[in-house]
């Protein structure tokens, strides 16, 4: 999943500073489970606004809604009467919402959130980066650890020389990915694979080729 | 069920609960016993009250459960089955029935007597309630004390404050015929008599007090609202010493035995104090060994002495004297480990008393021709945990023998379940089951809401302006009725309430007077009576929280009275109707693990009249005790394990699987279904994990490298087979504490001192001449193994103490076997050259623990023990419903113990399979699941299991959940609500609160 | 024990500490309240187990919000006592009066006070 998390409310009181009326959109999707921007969350931040501004002496009213996505236009186009009399929309859900509420709304849309990363939690309250998408996995060859995004320097041929008692040298805390794919591996029986030399990655696929579409004729509609 | 302590509550609600009509016999005016007048219980600080009080009114409110108070047994006769009881209930010149609780007598009284519930360091008046909580909620008389008892013409000033005229004094003593089939004895201990050993001085130096007097001094609710302080000057005492064993382990005053809880509650009183204390507070616990022994225990003994700074000091006291001056302190003499004499000044001594029985126990035990031994208590019969010599009377708690509540709790428990499988035949036809009106639907309806305030006699009244707050009522939105009754909770004003809900269509009905944790369900009932649903009910407590502690302020407390009304009827706007959901209970239990415990729970179920599947992972049936020879009474383990083997082998309802694991369990409480290894899937309602222990493989003191180094087990079973190097050594050692209370098993475990003793006297016996020697640490023989370190003493066995710093060293040389350890009273190495050395190795988990945590998600303990979900009061649940515990897999402890828990785990399960439904608890959180996120919030944590997620989003187990609601808190979509404890409700009571009423 | 204590304070009834949501606190203080305290049960003693160590949590985060937004977190404090204190209970209610007192109104109302109380989440009667 999409993990993000949220602004300083000051930062966010700070885009909205002109406006009367707020509408703060949260999101079912990711982000609640990230727990950064569902009904909960949307709702905090909706009194905190309030209880700020009012203390400026700049009141503003707010309407809270949950989508169930805002990276679906429909879900989006659903929302035309919970804005309406807004003249400010703070989205809490990754950039792809703020983009969709943007692009459907003529109001000014402002995030709540910063979109970190994709991957997933290790314990409750901890997310951890699992994925570059760089649009060509190679995580067959590397015993399902990703060396794009899990190594610093995304290298493909084993360690770097800064891999030291497994960790790698940016920091004591972060693991040597290649460190990780050479155990797992092993543990694995599949040492031999290793041995196979990378060439050079296509990163066309990736941020290189300028933003990217994915598109499915067979499930296109009309 | 005699003595409602809290073996008795816990029995009772156990039998209750499974279908059994109970009478609870009990000699003082309320139920509770001991423990409410505990500050707080060890080894968890829990506060002994609130974690009793739930209980006390759980029993004090079932429908079957018949409460005679100030009642003791007469007579008995009859046989198991089919008892006649004969009670005599004193008079307690009250009616508790129309007993308020309010108090209003008692504020009147003249009379002010010592309170024997304070340990007499507080006063209370004739006219009583033996504590704040106590049930019944209803006062009492003290014939002795009265005035107008003495003399009819006299005071009578209660009768004039009663205004729910509770008062009679006509009552006469009664007398009461039972007849029952099953009796249950637990009368319960008193406190050894210090006074008797003139040395300490206790009764002549007023700032020497018994422990529980100091428990009185710290609880919140004591002579001194919890201040420490000396009763003797008020000031709060900057060094205090506890002295052990006064009144145990002491032959001379034949009180050979050691009363098992004191090492435990002093070390407790000592960390307690030094909370209390504003100012560093100096504890000393003078002691002769350290006897923590229990689970949990050796842990808070080194908290307390690492972290807490308490001081142990191993002595024996020669004589407590006064200082000679104004401060009355306290000068102890004592003698040090290595003889050495010291004196040392304290400002207040705690003596540890004993626990003993009461002469009007022993009586009873006399009465009913049950064997007591030496010292009074009840003889259980061997390697049965709770049978008395009389068949169809069982015994539990201090009755039988000093112990503490867990223990207390289980052998209830366990006493329960052996009356329960007596007396299946039966199970079902005494109880009754009260019938309501069929509900009315409110669904749809405007909330019309009806307020009820109270003045509670002059509780309320006198301070809070009533007719006022009706009035204020009265313009609140949705309220169609508001009233002010002298007792709302009267029999004629319940009367009215009901009537007044059909007349006016009520659908929501908020009561403003007292506390909701005495009087709730009252109204509750009273709702469902009128055929409403009762979660349309809400309370104000404008007593608690107006009259009683704003009474200098009646303006602010008729404000504040105003505001709770306010706020409880904007609440109840939003109540909707709670219906429990019930599921079907599958009348069947799986235990696992066919050793002693696991086949004495299979046993009591299958006699209780259930199914049993019972899954050992080895070939054949015994677990651990195959390898025991001897239980601590001398009782022969194999031909019991045979027997026993036997009986389950014999017992149709028991389907056995050996050489079988559980593979995979799916489902919950009432509803479990499980596959084993051998492909077969069973459905059952409970389960009971035993699958036992395992004893530490020692890799010190050169075990595995010396064919003379055995452990405690091997050394038994060498003795047994007739290993001849034990009739001719001339030195036997045995060295204690092999792998536990050590850093990385930071546990004692319980059994092997006693075991060492035990070896250590057969071996003697055996082979006069041989030199036994014991190297210890602390000698743990609670209870009446007592008198077996006394007896092998006597017989010659030499105890030498060695420090965790200097452990004993056992060395090789030249073919012999060397052991040092440098003596204790000496402070000089000796050298021993042992012909046998036991080795007492730690008691271990079971390395399937891990297995059944993953399996059933059921938590295990630092030591890899299972974790009860209560360490006192639930000592074989685990926090997920309908699964339970028994035996070494809990803890170290010894067979007749483990019996004792396989019995209770046993009655425990069979209160959930004696139900053809289960019911969810009232309170319970649902999800809406459109609006879950499937995000896991939910069922990483409860502590109950309740929440999965299924189809894409969580389901709460209405079953499983117990209504905290912490879920509904942290669900990040407030998907999940607490039903009546949503956050729109908390909401708008604040925005009743805040908002002018016209 | 009938002790008595300041006037100005009003129990919402939780189940459990564990229950109590950011957004009801942050309510009570745009509805007027002048102060929040939590009251739950003594850590490790959680009746539901580790409510208490969850309220703990969330009022620790209210808190922090609170100071960013200008309404001050030592207006919120969460407690933990056992029902069987009420001498503790009525220290506490004494003692927070007296803090909220020393701080002022609640900023959002310093011109009208609305009721000029502090409002107490969970509470049992004491």
């Amino acid at each position: 999943m999409i993990i993000a998390q949220q602004k300083q409310i000051k930062e966010i009181a700070a885009m909205v500073s002109d406006c009367k009326k707020v509408a703060l959109i949260g999101c079912a999707g990711c982000v609640t489970v990230c727990l950064s921007g569902g009904e909960k969350e949307t709702e905090i931040m909706a009194a905190a606004l309030r209880i700020m501004r009012k203390l400026e002496g700049n009141p503003v009213e707010t309407i809270t809604f949950t989508a169930t996505r805002q990276c679906d236009p429909e879900y989006v186009e659903a929302l035309d009467g919970v804005v309406k009399d807004a003249d400010a929309i703070i989205s809490l859900a990754c950039g792809v919402g703020v983009q969709y509420l943007a692009e459907r709304f003529d109001k000014w849309v402002v995030p709540a959130l910063d979109t970190n990363f994709i991957g997933g939690s290790k314990v409750h309250g901890v997310w951890e980066e699992k994925c570059g998408m760089c649009g060509d996995c190679v995580l067959h060859k590397t015993g399902g650890i990703c060396p794009i995004i899990r190594c610093s320097k995304s290298i493909l041929n084993g360690p770097c020389g800064g891999s030291q008692y497994g960790k790698c040298e940016i920091s004591k805390d972060v693991d040597c990915a290649w460190q990780l794919i050479y155990d797992r591996m092993k543990s694995l029986g599949k040492l031999d694979k290793l041995m196979a030399i990378q060439p050079p990655k296509d990163w066309t696929k990736s941020r290189d080729g300028g933003p990217r579409r994915a598109v499915r004729e067979d499930v296109m509609i009309g | 069920m005699v003595g409602a302590g809290i073996a008795g509550i816990q029995a009772s609600l156990d039998l209750a609960e499974s279908g059994y009509y109970v009478y609870l016999v009990e000699s003082t005016t309320a139920i509770g016993g001991t423990m409410p007048m505990l500050d707080k219980t060890f080894p968890t600080n829990d506060c002994s009250m609130c974690i009793l009080s739930p209980k006390l009114v759980e029993c004090g409110r079932h429908l079957n459960i018949k409460i005679l108070t100030s009642s003791d047994v007469q007579e008995v006769a009859g046989e198991p089955g089919n008892f006649n009881v004969k009670i005599r209930q004193r008079p307690r010149f009250v009616d508790a029935n129309k007993c308020t609780g309010c108090g209003s007598c008692s504020e009147e009284c003249p009379i002010k007597v010592d309170d024997e519930f304070n340990q007499d360091l507080g006063k209370r008046k004739a006219i009583y309630k033996l504590y704040a909580q106590a049930y019944p909620n209803a006062y009492a008389i003290d014939k002795a004390k009265c005035l107008r008892i003495k003399n009819p013409k006299a005071c009578g000033k209660c009768l004039k404050a009663c205004q729910a005229d509770a008062i009679n004094f006509e009552m006469a003593e009664e007398t009461i015929d039972l007849n029952v089939g099953a009796i249950v004895l637990s009368p319960g201990f008193e406190k050894f008599d210090a006074s008797a050993l003139f040395y300490y001085g206790y009764g002549k130096f007023p700032n020497v007090l018994t422990s529980l007097e100091f428990e009185r001094v710290l609880s919140a609710s004591g002579p001194f609202q919890g201040h420490m302080v000396r009763p003797y000057d008020g000031k709060e005492p900057k060094k205090i010493a506890w002295i052990q064993c006064v009144g145990s382990r002491n032959t001379k005053e034949k009180h050979g035995y050691c009363s098992s809880v004191c090492c435990m509650y002093a070390i407790k009183e000592a960390v307690i104090a030094k909370e209390h204390s504003h100012e560093p507070l100096e504890t000393t616990i003078f002691f002769m060994d350290m006897r923590t022994f229990g689970k949990g225990f050796e842990k808070y003994y080194d908290r307390a002495r690492d972290e807490k700074g308490v001081r142990f000091v191993r002595s024996r006291i020669y004589e407590v004297t006064e200082k000679n001056d104004e401060s009355k302190n306290l000068i102890i003499r004592y003698s040090n480990e290595d003889g050495t004499i010291s004196t040392e000044e304290f400002d207040m001594v705690v003596l540890s008393v004993g626990l003993q029985p009461s002469k009007s126990v022993m009586e009873l035990g006399e009465k009913l021709g049950l064997d007591m031994n030496q010292y009074g208590f009840a003889d259980t019969q061997k390697l049965t945990g709770v049978n008395s010599s009389k068949p169809g009377i069982y015994v539990s708690g201090a009755f039988c023998g000093p112990k503490d509540i867990p223990e207390t709790v289980m052998q209830a428990s366990a006493a329960a379940g052996a009356s329960a499988s007596l007396l299946a035949e039966s199970r079902g036809t005494k109880v009754t089951e009260k019938e309501y009106p069929a509900e009315k639907d409110v669904s749809g309806q405007d909330p019309r809401i009806g307020v009820f305030v109270c003045h509670c006699g002059v509780n309320i009244g006198s301070v809070v302006n009533v007719p006022g707050v009706v009035e204020m009522a009265k313009g609140l939105p949705n309220v169609v009725y508001s009233g002010e009754y002298l007792y709302v909770c009267s029999q004629d004003s319940q009367n009215t309430m009901r009537q007044i809900v059909e007349e006016n269509g009520l659908n929501r009905v908020v009561v403003a007077s007292c506390s909701p944790r005495t009087h709730k369900p009252l109204f509750q009932e009273t709702m469902m009576e009128a055929g409403v649903n009762r979660y349309l009910f809400e309370m104000a407590n404008i007593r608690d929280q107006c009259s009683w502690v704003h009474q200098n302020e009646p303006d602010k407390a008729t404000e504040k009275a105003k505001d709770l009304v306010k706020m409880m009827v904007a609440k109840s706007a939003l109540l909707s109707p709670i219906h429990q959901p019930s599921v079907d209970v599958t009348k069947a239990a799986m235990i696992i693990g066919g050793g002693v415990s696991g086949m004495n729970s299979a046993l009591s179920l299958a006699d209780q009249g259930y199914k049993v599947y019972l899954v050992e992972k080895a070939d054949s049936l015994g677990g651990i005790a195959r390898r025991i020879k001897q239980g601590f009474r001398g009782e022969d383990v194999q031909e019991y394990l045979a027997e026993l083997i036997d009986k389950v082998k014999a017992n149709s309802l028991i389907e056995l699987f050996t050489g079988t694991e559980v593979q995979d369990v799916k489902g919950f409480v009432g509803n479990f279904k499980s596959t084993l290894s051998n492909g077969a899937q069973i459905q059952h309602g409970v389960v009971i994990i035993a699958i036992g222990g395992e004893e530490y493989l020692p890799t010190e003191y050169l075990y595995g490298k010396n064919n003379r180094v055995m452990t405690q087990l091997e050394m038994e079973e060498a003795m047994t087979a007739g290993d001849s190097r034990f009739d001719q050594a001339k030195n036997i050692v045995m060295i204690q504490c092999v792998g536990s209370r050590e850093p990385e098993r930071g546990y004692c475990s319980r059994v092997c001192c006693t075991k060492s003793i035990k070896l250590a006297i057969k071996a003697k016996d055996k082979n006069p001449d041989a030199n036994v020697f014991i190297l210890y640490r602390d000698i743990r023989s609670y209870g009446f193994f007592e008198d077996m370190y006394t007896e092998a003493r006597r017989k010659g066995v030499i105890f030498i103490r060695y420090s965790v710093e200097q452990k004993p060293l056992v060395e090789e040389a030249g073919g012999k076997l060397m052991i040092t350890v440098t003596d204790h009273v000496l402070g000089q190495p000796v050298v021993i050259e042992a012909d046998i050395l036991g080795l007492a190795a730690a008691k271990l988990a079971s390395r399937d623990n891990k297995k059944m945590n993953s399996l059933f998600k059921v938590p295990l303990n630092e030591d890899g023990f299972f974790l009860e979900a209560h360490m006192k009061l639930r000592p074989v649940d685990f926090a997920s419903e309908g699964i339970f515990m028994a035996g070494l897999a809990h803890g170290p402890k010894n067979l007749e113990e483990n019996i004792s828990q396989a019995k209770a785990a046993a009655g425990r399960a069979g209160v959930i399979l004696s139900k053809s439904k289960l019911e969810s608890h009232g309170v319970t959180a649902v999800v809406q699941p459109d609006k879950c996120a499937a995000c896991l919030t939910c069922v990483r944590l409860c502590p109950y299991g309740a929440p999965k997620v299924r189809n894409y989003a969580a389901e709460i187990e209405s079953v499983l959940c117990q209504g905290c609601g912490s879920c509904a808190g942290e669900c990040p979509n407030k998907a999940i609500t607490l039903q009546g404890y949503n956050d729109r409700m908390y909401m708008s009571m604040v925005n009743g609160l805040c908002k002018e009423v016209l | 024990m009938r002790l008595q204590y300041a006037t100005n304070i009003r129990i919402v009834e939780m189940t459990c500490s564990g229950n109590i949501d950011h957004r009801v606190i942050l309510n009570a203080f745009e509805e007027g309240a002048d102060g929040v305290f939590v009251a739950g049960c003594m850590e490790g003693d959680c009746h539901f187990l580790k409510g208490n160590i969850r309220a703990r949590k969330r009022v620790n985060a209210v808190k922090k919000l609170l100071d960013e937004i200008g309404i001050g977190g030592d207006r919120l404090e969460m407690y933990n006592l056992s029902s069987a204190q009420g001498g503790r209970f009525a220290e506490i209610a004494n003692d927070i009066t007296a803090k909220i007192k020393d701080l002022g109104p609640n900023p959002l109302f310093k011109n009208s006070s609305c009721c000029g109380c502090s409002c107490s989440k969970e509470g049992g009667d004491q």
